[in-house]
């Protein structure tokens, strides 16, 4: 045994790249590990994501070839407003996305709480979690940058060298946005500490304001055809204010377009070249001092952050919030539906209290809100209106969906470790399942309902289709409800304690593949003969078709496709909960 | 060794450790007791680095934890209350990951772990993943991670939560045989029992003050009661003015 006192001979501080390092070996191990088990345990997750990454690809490749030819034909400058426009609102949210996930993993894990007693360099911690955040908060960026760069690169004809820089130009990029948002997120900590809540909501009050300025101002004469010279024309002029030779934006978007010019003379070739390439070094060195600021920036407040955040002491004030509606929940009704309402209250005030839930909740739902708010700037024609109805319900319907999915499936699963209190309350097991049920419904039905009414005045859709498409909504809010707490009942994962792990299962897979198939079935059944009937209209009335296809747009196919609706949300919704329910009867816990 | 040199912590208006002077030697090992919210948990993350005093010094080897953390790490080995490991890692690589860390060379470090694995019988599961485990097998694996760099200090938040009679032989049997040769470990529990057992002295703290510093001898000294079980002492020290005569302010002083 080594002498004490003395530091012992078995150690002694390693080099900053021997910490990096063995951070690389960390992450490679525990990446090949979750791979593995993927591949082993959740085939069919990573099949499918794998699959609809690889449409979703395609789709927005063949959707931004289509683009750009088009863009090319009428206004090829257009294109550079388009990519700055594009790429500063990536650099303000990438900004945003890796200081909140740094703030987490930085702040708030245990991890952190294990490397802080480790005898680690602050700024080799800050290295690891910023590359983790850097890829959780980019990797849409790829998704969504790579085919648009891609078909760009394929409209212009650009040469070889266009591609091989694309990951490069990214990369450096990504960086700026992401090491910024770390410098941010280490700042507030170390020097706003309690007032970083009050600075954070003023940057995204501010950040809000300017987007409805900005989306005011190009709406704020009127109704317009969104297909007109004119309207583009000042679209785009009001989009020039991102084109700031100051923000990395620019330098990415001048570098691409340089990267991808094309001439017949090489000394064109290699001048743009050239120039492409000093974009990519104003990139890559702008990126590298952030790094050099955010590293010095650890190594000063990490520790000292750390400890001032372990410091505070939560307020409690806040959670007694709501308190009067609790009690009125519970106490009003019979006294027979009351374990059932306790159980409610309880769901609701966990909900509540969980800003993970509500604040996505709220974005999602919020951002659906006020695009349906600008429908009515487009001016479509009847037949677009009523397509565009259905669309709407159908994305209102697929945002419920990931929401129950996320949220309503993995309930049952959590009740596991806690079910020593629920299972001594003298209440039957289906109460459980129903309130979560009932949960559900509460809370979906009234945003879904609310914003397809808001779509369809947006719209101008008659009276009698916005019935139709309220009739749709419930069935699908019924619907959706009953198979993620049905499936939740049926294949709990009663040891598992992460409701994001359990969602991300074989259990929440199937829920969420089941419920777009559900709402696919109920917008398809409902909208076919609506939509005939729309285009008999738009022929004067005449039945566009005869046989059955002109049965259908006629008022008995209307009617029904309607029962039929009616028919799969009953099924979609009695089925799914009864199996749920025998289950959950059944389980041993 | 362990030096807290007039260390107070604050949470707001609220002081979690008022004015802490206290200095371990070498070889001893001390046990911090407390009821829940005395300061014990805030004394224990003030030690390993994770908060920083408010105001004083803490020194472990000679090394300020807030201005050399590092160096003190070096020298120091922490088992949490709650035990923290990487799921998708097996114990045996998360041993070598914190062998490495503390940049032990390789041959030690296999050799360590291969001691640290046979010490907390660790070998059944020690190359599987550790998402597999039970709590008390996480709590022996960070045993194990804390004791591989043979470290001066051992800081141990609560030990035994989620141990087997077994583990906890075997823990105890470890600490004593460590100390005799000369390390330190501080120790916070709930556990009378194994603090009369294991201790050489005992603080006790009430509301961030640390009542009484000393030995069971002395603190039997100090308490006039006819019992001499340190339950009984503890009771008495720890308990509020209305409960009591206010022994515990004879304590305070110590």
């Amino acid at each position: 045994m080594p002498g004490r006192g003395a530091i012992s001979e078995s150690c002694r501080a390693i080099p900053l790249e021997a910490e990096s390092r063995l951070f690389w070996w960390l992450r490679a191990t525990i990446a090949w590990e979750t791979l593995r088990s993927m591949l082993q345990g959740a085939r069919l997750r990573l099949t499918l994501v794998s699959l609809l990454s690889l449409v979703f690809w395609g789709s927005l490749y063949g959707l931004f070839t289509e683009g750009f030819t088009f863009l090319d034909s009428i206004h090829a400058e257009v294109i550079s407003l388009l990519f700055n426009a594009f790429f500063s609102s990536l650099l303000l949210m990438l900004v945003l996305s890796t200081g909140i996930l740094l703030y987490g993993s930085m702040y708030c894990s245990r991890e952190a709480r294990l490397l802080l007693t480790l005898p680690v360099r602050p700024e080799a911690i800050f290295a690891h979690k910023f590359q983790e955040a850097m890829w959780f908060s980019s990797w849409g960026f790829v998704l969504l940058g790579s085919p648009m760069l891609t078909a760009y690169g394929v409209v212009r004809g650009a040469p070889w060298t266009f591609y091989v820089l694309l990951l490069p130009f990214m990369v450096a990029f990504v960086v700026i946005p992401a090491t910024l948002g770390g410098i941010l997120c280490m700042a507030l900590v170390a020097w706003l500490g309690r007032l970083r809540v009050y600075a954070l909501s003023i940057a995204a009050a501010a950040g809000c304001a300017a987007l409805a300025w900005l989306g005011w101002s190009l709406f704020r004469s009127g109704p317009v055809d969104g297909t007109s010279a004119e309207w583009f024309e000042r679209i785009f002029l009001k989009l020039g204010v991102m084109e700031q030779r100051f923000l990395p934006s620019w330098w990415l978007s001048t570098g691409l377009i340089e990267a991808a010019r094309t001439s017949p003379r090489p000394e064109v070739r290699v001048a743009a070249l050239v120039e492409a390439a000093k974009f990519l070094a104003l990139l890559l060195s702008n990126g590298l001092m952030l790094q050099v600021i955010a590293a010095w920036l650890a190594r000063a407040t990490y520790r000292m952050g750390y400890s001032q955040l372990a410091g505070e002491v939560p307020s409690r004030r806040q959670q007694a919030r709501g308190g009067w509606f609790d009690e009125l929940l519970s106490n009003c009704g019979s006294a027979a539906g009351r374990p059932l309402r306790l159980l409610l209250v309880k769901d609701l005030r966990l909900f509540r209290r969980d800003i993970a839930q509500w604040s996505q909740f709220v974005i999602f739902f919020g951002l659906l809100g006020i695009y349906f708010l600008n429908l009515r700037s487009f001016h479509y024609n009847n037949t677009y209106a009523s397509m565009i109805s259905f669309l709407n319900l159908a994305v209102a319907g697929l945002i419920l969906s990931t929401f129950t999915t996320r949220f309503i499936f993995p309930m049952i699963s959590l009740e596991g470790r806690r079910f020593w209190i629920l299972g001594l309350l003298p209440v039957h097991r289906d109460q459980i399942v129903m309130s979560k049920f009932v949960f559900a419904l509460v809370g979906g039905l009234p945003a879904c309902c609310g914003l397809v009414l808001l779509s369809d005045s947006m719209l101008g859709i008659p009276r009698t289709l916005i019935l139709v498409h309220e009739l749709c909504c419930v069935v699908l809010c019924f619907g959706l409800s009953g198979i993620a707490v049905g499936l939740g009942a049926r294949m709990p994962d009663l040891r598992e304690s992460s409701p994001a792990k359990i969602s991300s299962g074989f259990g929440g897979t199937l829920c969420l593949v089941l419920s777009s198939l559900y709402i696919m079935a109920v917008v398809i059944v409902a909208a076919v003969p609506t939509h005939i009937a729309v285009a008999a209209q738009a022929f004067g009335g005449r039945p566009v078709t005869s046989g059955f296809i002109g049965w259908l747009g006629g008022p008995q196919g209307t009617a029904a496709s309607l029962l039929l609706v009616a028919i799969l949300g009953v099924v979609g919704t009695a089925v799914p909960l009864e199996l749920g329910r025998r289950a959950f009867r059944r389980l041993e816990l | 060794m362990i030096e807290f040199d007039h260390v107070s912590r604050t949470y707001g208006a609220k002081t979690a450790v008022s004015d802490l002077s206290l200095a371990i030697p070498r070889g001893e090992l001390f046990a911090l007791l407390g009821p829940n919210g005395a300061g014990k948990t805030t004394t224990i993350k003030m030690l390993v680095g994770l908060l920083r005093p408010s105001r004083g010094a803490v020194r472990v080897c000679g090394c300020d934890v807030v201005k050399d953390p590092r160096g003190a790490h070096l020298h120091t080995g922490y088992v949490p209350d709650e035990p923290t490991l990487y799921d998708k890692l097996t114990g045996r690589e998360f041993l070598r990951f914190i062998a490495d860390m503390f940049g032990m060379p390789r041959h030690l470090a296999v050799r360590n772990i291969d001691r640290e694995i046979e010490n907390f019988e660790l070998a059944e599961f020690a190359d599987e993943l550790a998402e597999s485990y039970s709590l008390g097998m996480k709590q022996r694996l960070v045993f194990a991670a804390s004791l591989l760099h043979d470290p001066a200090v051992l800081v141990l938040d609560e030990p035994m939560v989620g141990l087997d009679p077994r583990s906890v032989k075997i823990v105890k049997d470890l600490i004593r045989a460590r100390t005799q040769e000369g390390m330190i470990v501080f120790m916070s529990t709930h556990t009378l029992a194994m603090a009369e057992e294991l201790a050489d002295r005992v603080g006790i703290m009430v509301r961030g003050d640390l009542r009484f510093l000393g030995t069971l001898d002395e603190l039997r000294g100090q308490v006039a009661l006819e019992t001499t079980s340190l339950e009984h002492l503890y009771l008495r020290i720890t308990a509020s003015p209305q409960d009591g005569d206010g022994t515990g302010g004879a304590a305070r002083g110590a």
